[in-house]
């Protein structure tokens, strides 16, 4: 169920919808960091450049945006 | 005839006393405390603060929820009452009104209850009086319920665990707790905070981690597994954005099984509710705050049936819904305060809850009588509130009235834009009587004109089209909305020439330089002498006359202008000046 590998640019926000979690503020979308991992990617305004996949299979309580499911982190 | 006389003065006498008897009956005269001033929402809180201080008026907002109404309170009797609406403070305000006192009987005794704003929005303490929920199992699909103390006079049935495969049930989030909270906190346990059903079962089926996510197909095996153990209502407090065939039909097969569904819209801010909300068979509910308005992270528009409470913390981190639930680190329990349209479902599941122990059982009805009795908002351009408001008293009343109306054509609509997933239509958005009076409006002027000036005429497809151009437009497309697609390009094409000028910004407002006679006045110059389109620009001047005449007398409110006596009269002035081009303009083509 999980879609291609894609590299998204943005700066990481915690949204306090829900228990909390942490998004990925891209030019085009925000995504939700799937369980927030990994744990570098948890500092307000980091910029960063991920790449990973869009989970379609995972449904959240936080429901900020698409899953995305974080495999390799750049820091800008 | 002495008899008969005697007769009747005894039953004068008769009439006399009871109407003496009624007038001095205490329930007679509805209870207040003090007035309520309601001033203009556009004037400068400054400006309110003078005008009080130079009437020597002592009146303070209501609550911290205030300021966007500008409401204020203060002492003072129906004579007072009547001074004030003489007054200055007329003009500044929207209503003078008294403050009536709502009868607090079954308000229950749990030490936080003030604290739940969001209880007193959805009327919860007059359906209290009939049901507290009971003979009800609420599935909860979540992060697991921990008995928390606040749940501790709740029923707890035996759930399941999809993540761990366990029948350890127990919430190591905080999340799935809240949510069974504002469904069935234990409530008139001197403790703590208070629960819409009470008296409900809650059944904990934990399918989301402690990271707040779980896969799609944990979350259809507990549907099913819901259905299977007898839940009457599931609550989903969550979403994705991953279409599922697995998920669908689950749902279909819970549905199938009389079972009500209720998820979230979403917390993204988007137009389309996030899945599951989305599929037919489901309830989606977007979140509102403490002043009745959308809450800013909602998702709203296609797909979304109904709104409830979320709350918005905002930065001052208040105004958010208040349950008792686990701190997982801690291990211990706390009261705490959390926002989202996860809430809000956890609301309406409640009120279904209600609904299904006043004798309904249908999942279909419990829905319609959810959307029925909800508090409709007159302004609701972009579907923020589907249906509207929750109203949990409306609701359980009208179910045990049991008027369910037959199915309509909206509800037909409504369900295969459900089926194929493609387009969403809303038919409380388009309030339909004034748009079909508008139409009829300007086709009453064409036949008028006609029957005055009958020489000339043509009627023809030009000239219908132009009626409807002017008075309405293609107004049902104002309520139809595609999923994930702006609704802005169906505004448009469902707006009347006079909405035009706001038909992008989805205000609700009218333009007062589309709203005027200076569109018609441009089309007639530019057309009249065309042989043809001068008849689309003859029904266009007629209708745009009828829709400015109806919307003069429809409290109207123009942009710049403001609203009340201004708006009609500039509209109803506009509508003679429209009326006036298409007489000159017959006149003209009388005398050729």
């Amino acid at each position: 169920m999980s879609g291609d590998t894609i590299t998204v640019e943005g700066t990481m926000t915690h949204s306090s919808m829900g228990m909390g979690a942490w998004a990925l503020q891209g030019d085009k979308e925000t995504y939700e960091v799937y369980q927030g991992k990994p744990a570098e990617l948890q500092q307000e305004g980091l910029r960063v450049r991920v790449t990973g996949q869009v989970r379609k299979d995972v449904m959240t309580l936080a429901m900020i945006g698409p899953v995305f499911e974080v495999q390799q982190v750049e820091t800008l | 005839m002495q008899w008969q006389w005697g007769k009747w003065q005894w039953g004068i006498l008769f009439l006399i006393g009871l109407g003496w008897a009624m007038s001095t009956m205490g329930g007679g005269r509805p209870v207040y405390d003090g007035l309520i001033l309601d001033f203009r929402d556009d004037l400068p809180q400054a400006q309110i603060e003078r005008q009080l201080a130079s009437l020597g008026l002592s009146a303070q907002p209501n609550s911290p929820f205030s300021a966007a109404e500008q409401t204020y309170v203060l002492a003072g009797d129906r004579r007072q009452l009547k001074q004030l609406r003489r007054s200055d403070l007329k003009a500044l305000t929207e209503a003078i009104e008294p403050n009536y006192v709502y009868s607090a009987a079954t308000a229950p005794n749990d030490p936080d209850y003030p604290q739940q704003w969001n209880f007193r929005s959805i009327n919860v303490e007059q359906a209290w009086d009939s049901t507290h929920g009971e003979g009800v199992t609420v599935a909860v699909i979540d992060t697991g319920i921990t008995p928390v103390k606040d749940l501790g006079q709740t029923k707890i049935v035996k759930g399941y665990n999809f993540v761990d495969n366990s029948r350890d049930t127990s919430d190591d989030s905080g999340h799935g707790t809240h949510i069974a909270g504002t469904i069935a906190q234990s409530t008139n346990n001197g403790y703590g905070v208070a629960g819409i059903a009470h008296g409900a079962a809650l059944m904990p089926l934990k399918v989301l981690g402690a990271s707040g996510s779980g896969t799609v197909v944990d979350i259809a095996e507990a549907i099913r597994y819901a259905a299977d153990q007898g839940a009457d209502v599931i609550n989903m407090s969550l979403g994705g954005m991953g279409d599922s065939a697995v998920l669908s039909q689950a749902i279909d097969y819970a549905h199938s099984k009389g079972v009500v569904m209720v998820a979230a819209a979403g917390n993204a801010g988007e137009n389309a509710a996030a899945y599951p909300a989305r599929y037919g068979h489901v309830i989606a509910v977007s979140a509102t705050d403490a002043t009745d308005t959308k809450a800013p992270y909602s998702n709203y528009g296609a797909g979304v049936n109904i709104a409830a409470p979320g709350g918005s913390l905002g930065e001052a981190q208040t105004g958010g819904i208040l349950q008792d639930t686990i701190v997982p680190d801690k291990g211990t329990s706390e009261l705490r305060s959390l926002q989202g349209t996860s809430m809000a479902t956890a609301h309406v599941t409640g009120v279904a809850a209600l609904v299904l122990s006043s004798g309904i059982d249908d999942p279909d009805e419990v829905a319609q009588v959810l959307y029925q009795s909800s508090r409709m908002s007159r302004t609701d351009e972009l579907n923020y509130l589907g249906a509207g408001h929750l109203d949990a008293a409306a609701a359980v009343k009208l179910a045990q009235v049991g008027q369910i109306s037959p199915r309509d054509f909206f509800r037909w609509l409504n369900r295969n834009g459900y089926l194929n997933l493609r387009f969403w239509f809303d038919g409380g958005v388009v309030a339909l009587l004034p748009k079909v009076g508008m139409v009829l409006g300007s086709y009453l002027l064409a036949w008028l004109l006609r029957t005055y000036l009958p020489m000339g005429w043509a009627w023809n497809g030009w000239l219908t089209s132009g009626l409807m151009v002017g008075s309405a437009g293609a107004f049902l497309l104002r309520g139809l909305y595609v999923f994930d697609l702006p609704q802005w390009p169906m505004r448009v094409m469902g707006s009347s020439i006079p909405e035009l000028g706001t038909a992008i910004g989805a205000s609700g407002v009218l333009n007062p330089i589309t709203a005027s006679a200076l569109i018609p006045l441009g089309l007639l110059s530019l057309l009249l002498s065309h042989h043809t389109l001068k008849w689309f620009a003859m029904g266009s001047t007629l209708g745009v006359a009828s829709c400015l005449a109806i919307s003069a007398v429809l409290s109207p409110t123009l942009l710049w202008l403001g609203g009340g006596a201004i708006a009609s009269i500039f509209l109803l002035a506009n509508a003679g000046c429209c009326l006036a081009l298409a007489y000159l303009a017959l006149k003209t083509e009388a005398a050729r």
